[in-house]
């Protein structure tokens, strides 16, 4: 047995010895080549500057999306603010909100999904931040509508009790979602089938035939109204579309919620902007 | 002396002594103020890596760590200026004083006391460096039959020996950059920094990797050498590394017929495993 | 190399803590102070936000209570955003920085503009044109008032009995004998012992710079000798600033003149600049510094880098070092290994092969 665990042993030290090989070689000679390639590098811009051309920049999906995130710590001395580099932005962003781990279509969609209305992407993109893609884009009709909304942790997946007398507004880490009937039973609209339906889509989409990529494809959106539900589904006082009150809010913000001024720019908004709303994509919309 | 027999025997296995108390002393002096220079100077050098900050925030960050470094950097120095005047008196007491007696006092009997100075490299080391190699690449089962000091121990010594005189003197010199730089131009102070860091990593990898595996991690001695503590080597490790050594000793000891065969790794583990099976 | 430098700031160390007071603090600051026009009925939504044609991140949201400890905190958001008159508003266009904002200049009670300080940024090295007034070769590459600035935080400090990062509430309570309005209290106090020492620690200011200066391509375009921000950080002064210190200079503190804006900064080879080498001496030898140093300490070389085109003797005394250790322990290391190796296989045999 002894004999055995310095066999062990020494294979272990063995391993040790090549790990430290390769590391005094990393903090030696490797110096050597990196210098001289740095050199080499700078000659090449050298080189392109002469007439006034930049080196190309890099393609890679690794420069262009893994490394353009970048954070930054304010030290302030009583305090350090630690947030996301948006280059060229102004403000402070001040804080993270971390991803939607439950959620049916961010996977594919992404936490911005909205880009189609230039209008009105932004604020659609807003409430996208707390109310789940559902709550909208279906529309529960007859005996599947419950009228029953809850709030879930973006962490978890968890369904919680209501984050909004204690979040800043919009910043809850928590999302609405809409909850169906299910043989008389109120079901999250999310199911676990669901989400593992569609997981299971993007991870063999490769070796699936191309009739067999449209029927996933449509199966996935086959709860998707053609129609979302709009901004004064909500924004209005006869009978908006989300329970306000039973979702937490205190009666000061189902007030604002549905007040005259927010109310009076959807307004102004439906005026002007809604008939190209709602046919997105269509030549003149948006001004940039 | 009376306390330290040269071959101590303890329960029938016999015990070389091989350090005085006061090198022993001086021996932990350096070893507690190496690890503790290392461990606040590495993560300056490497202050980019994910480990650097806790083990800074350890010696109380960049507030607290370079004062702790100084101290621990003046105690070395210290040191090293003692082992100097340590070294003088006892080659002056133990062999220079005795000879001005004899023969009297000549450049070239000095010199040719300090050349023969047990731990000045000599050209047996570099036959045991060969011996080792061809031992290593299974030309031979035999072990190079080392001396007192074998060449590891001269390495081992004369490393950090010059390692000290580069790092505290370039430490010195960045600690009083004022001072210094009244006497030497600006760019001294670079030279200091890539000297003192690239020295110390030097030192500190030494010490830790190859000092370490051969007096502790190596399985002969595994799991801790304790001839640093006790100042006794066992008779084993003796005649592993210091076979020549060994054999002179006994002789003079007048212990000729318990002399061990030599270290064959061959035979040692065959017989082994005649045992297992 | 720039943004891997960025990256390698990742740690604060036991302070992290501080984090979780984060909101704490501030929430003493007096609520929309500067949102009149309630822009953050909709802009206080952290999800305001899209993906431009160019597929960059467009975020419109506006943490308020950040904003209530900048330095802008009193001016309106249409004091910046001039464009906006109505809700809802079109695409804004870009602020410019130089807009007179609503403030009034105490001293001299004229409108408040950061004209002057786009002055001191045409007449210093960053200048997008040259002497003549032709603009310089890669001009885009140089810097407007955003590639360094953010909104500026404000760091209080409190001086009650000893120097600490924050606000002193026994002062604040001295304040509030004669003046009554909060916001102007929290404001003046914040601006005053801000104002005191740095906006940014050496660490943040370090980083600013290396966005440019840290750039391979941008450091080789400008004949640039160094990248200067890593430089930097191989000396003690750049270590001691990722650990945070705030003793330890800059690189403000030395590429600028005292007495005169960071704006206006020059050129080593103009004499009128902190560190052309006529004037260099100065720099370490300031009296929070190094009051002992003689003229020849200011001959260090901060920005030295192991490159042969920079520095041959820094290089070969460096390359001297690694052929040391690099040489030294790789065979030792080769030693051990095959010390391991012969007393794992102890019966295998060269000879033995032979025959």
């Amino acid at each position: 047995m002894k004999k055995f665990m310095f066999k062990i042993y020494m294979i272990g030290f063995m391993v040790l010895t090549v790990y430290f090989m390769i590391m005094i070689w990393n903090v030696t000679f490797a110096h050597i080549y990196e210098e001289y390639h740095n050199r080499q590098e700078i000659e090449k811009i050298v080189e392109l500057k002469k007439t006034m051309q930049k080196k190309a920049k890099q393609t890679t999906f690794e420069k262009i999306i893994i490394q353009s995130e970048e954070r930054v710590k304010h030290y302030l001395g009583y305090r350090i603010l630690d947030e996301a580099r948006i280059e060229g932005h102004f403000h402070h962003i001040g804080f993270d909100v971390g991803p939607d781990n439950r959620s049916y279509c961010i996977d594919c969609h992404g936490d911005i999904p909205h880009d189609k209305a230039k209008d009105l992407r932004a604020f659609l993109n807003m409430h996208a931040f707390f109310i789940s893609c559902q709550t909208c884009h279906v529309q529960l009709e007859g005996d599947k509508k419950t009228g029953v909304f809850k709030w879930y942790d973006r962490g978890t997946g968890e369904i919680i009790p209501s984050p909004v007398l204690t979040g800043s507004p919009g910043a809850y880490r928590a999302k609405i979602i809409p909850f169906e009937n299910v043989n008389g039973k109120p079901m999250r609209i999310d199911s676990k089938e669901r989400i593992a339906f569609a997981k299971e889509n993007r991870e063999r989409e490769s070796e699936l035939t191309e009739p067999q990529k449209s029927k996933a494809k449509k199966i996935i959106h086959n709860i998707v109204s053609e129609k979302p539900h709009i901004c004064s589904d909500c924004h209005q006082k006869d009978n908006p579309l989300l329970p306000l009150a039973s979702l937490g809010y205190s009666q000061d913000r189902i007030d604002l919620i549905l007040s005259t001024e927010v109310v009076g720019m959807i307004d102004k908004y439906t005026n002007f902007y809604m008939p190209r709303m709602l046919h997105p994509g269509s030549p003149g919309n948006g001004k940039e | 002396m009376a306390d330290y027999p040269f071959i101590r025997t303890i329960n029938g296995k016999k015990y070389f002594y091989r350090f005085t108390v006061n090198q022993r002393i001086q021996h932990l002096i350096l070893a507690v103020s190496v690890v503790v220079l290392v461990l606040t100077g590495m993560p300056l050098k490497f202050h980019d890596t994910s480990w650097a900050p806790y083990l800074y925030a350890l010696f109380g960050g960049i507030q607290a760590a370079p004062i702790v470094h100084k101290v621990f950097g003046s105690i070395l120095v210290i040191l090293f200026i003692f082992h100097i005047f340590y070294l003088i008196h006892i080659i002056y007491r133990g062999q220079i004083l005795p000879m001005k007696k004899r023969e009297g006092l000549t450049v070239k009997n000095v010199l040719l006391v300090l050349v023969r100075q047990p731990l000045v490299p000599n050209l047996k080391d570099a036959r045991d460096i060969g011996d080792l190699m061809k031992y290593l690449f299974y030309f031979t089962n035999e072990r190079p039959k080392g001396d007192k000091f074998t060449w590891k121990e001269k390495f081992d010594y004369w490393a950090p020996f010059w390692g000290m005189v580069i790092i505290g003197f370039s430490g010195l010199v960045l600690w009083n950059k004022e001072i210094a730089t009244t006497i030497l131009p600006g760019e001294a102070l670079n030279f200091s920094l890539i000297a003192h860091s690239d020295e110390a990593l030097l030192a500190a990898l030494f010490l830790f990797i190859w000092h370490w595996y051969n007096v502790h991690f190596n399985i002969a001695v595994f799991p801790m050498g304790n001839v640093f503590i006790t100042g006794y080597l066992p008779e084993e490790l003796m005649v592993e590394e210091h076979y020549e050594y060994y054999v002179k000793v006994m002789t003079e000891a007048g212990l000729e017929n318990e002399i061990l065969p030599p270290h064959e790794s061959h035979e040692h583990e065959s017989q082994h495993e005649g045992e297992s099976s | 190399m720039s943004t891997t430098y960025i990256r390698k700031f990742r740690y604060a160390g036991i302070v992290m803590f501080l984090m979780l007071c984060m909101l704490a603090g501030t929430s003493a600051s007096p609520a929309d102070a500067s949102d009149i026009t309630n822009c953050l009925l909709c802009h206080k939504y952290p999800g305001i936000s899209r993906v431009d044609e160019e597929g960059k991140l467009r975020l419109f949201y506006v943490n308020e209570d950040v904003f209530n400890n900048s330095v802008h905190m009193k001016v309106k958001c249409e004091g910046c955003h001039t464009d906006i008159k109505k809700i809802p508003h079109d695409t804004a266009k870009k602020v410019d920085c130089l807009v007179e904002c609503h403030i009034t200049e105490p001293s001299t009670e004229t409108k408040f503009s950061h004209r002057d300080v786009a002055t001191y940024l045409e007449k210093s090295v960053h200048s997008t044109k040259d002497e003549k007034g032709q603009p310089k070769e890669f001009a885009e590459d140089l810097p407007s008032c955003k590639e360094c600035h953010d909104n500026p935080l404000y760091r209080p400090l409190s001086f009650f009995k000893s120097q600490t990062p924050g606000i002193s509430e026994d002062a604040l309570g001295r304040c509030r004998t004669c003046h009554k309005k909060e916001e102007f209290i929290y404001r003046f106090y914040n601006h005053i012992t801000s104002r005191l020492h740095k906006t940014r620690i050496p660490l943040n200011i370090a980083e600013v710079c290396a966005r440019c200066h840290d750039n391979p391509d941008i450091v080789a375009r400008h004949n640039l000798s160094t990248r200067a921000a890593f430089s930097y950080g191989e000396t003690f002064h750049g270590k001691a600033a990722k650990y945070l210190s705030e003793k330890i200079p800059d690189c403000l503190d030395c590429h600028v003149k005292k007495g005169t804006s960071v704006h206006q900064m020059l050129s080593h080879e103009d004499p009128r600049s902190s560190i052309h080498k006529n004037n260099r001496s100065n720099i370490c030898s300031n009296t929070d510094c190094h009051p002992d140093a003689s003229q020849k300490l200011s001959n260090y070389a901060v920005h030295a880098e192991f490159n042969l085109e920079q520095s041959k003797t820094h290089y070969f005394f460096t390359l001297f070092f690694i052929m040391l250790t690099g040489g030294t322990l790789l065979p030792l290391m080769g030693i051990i290994f095959l010390d391991l190796v012969r007393r794992f296989f102890p019966n295998a045999s060269m000879k033995r092969r032979k025959k």
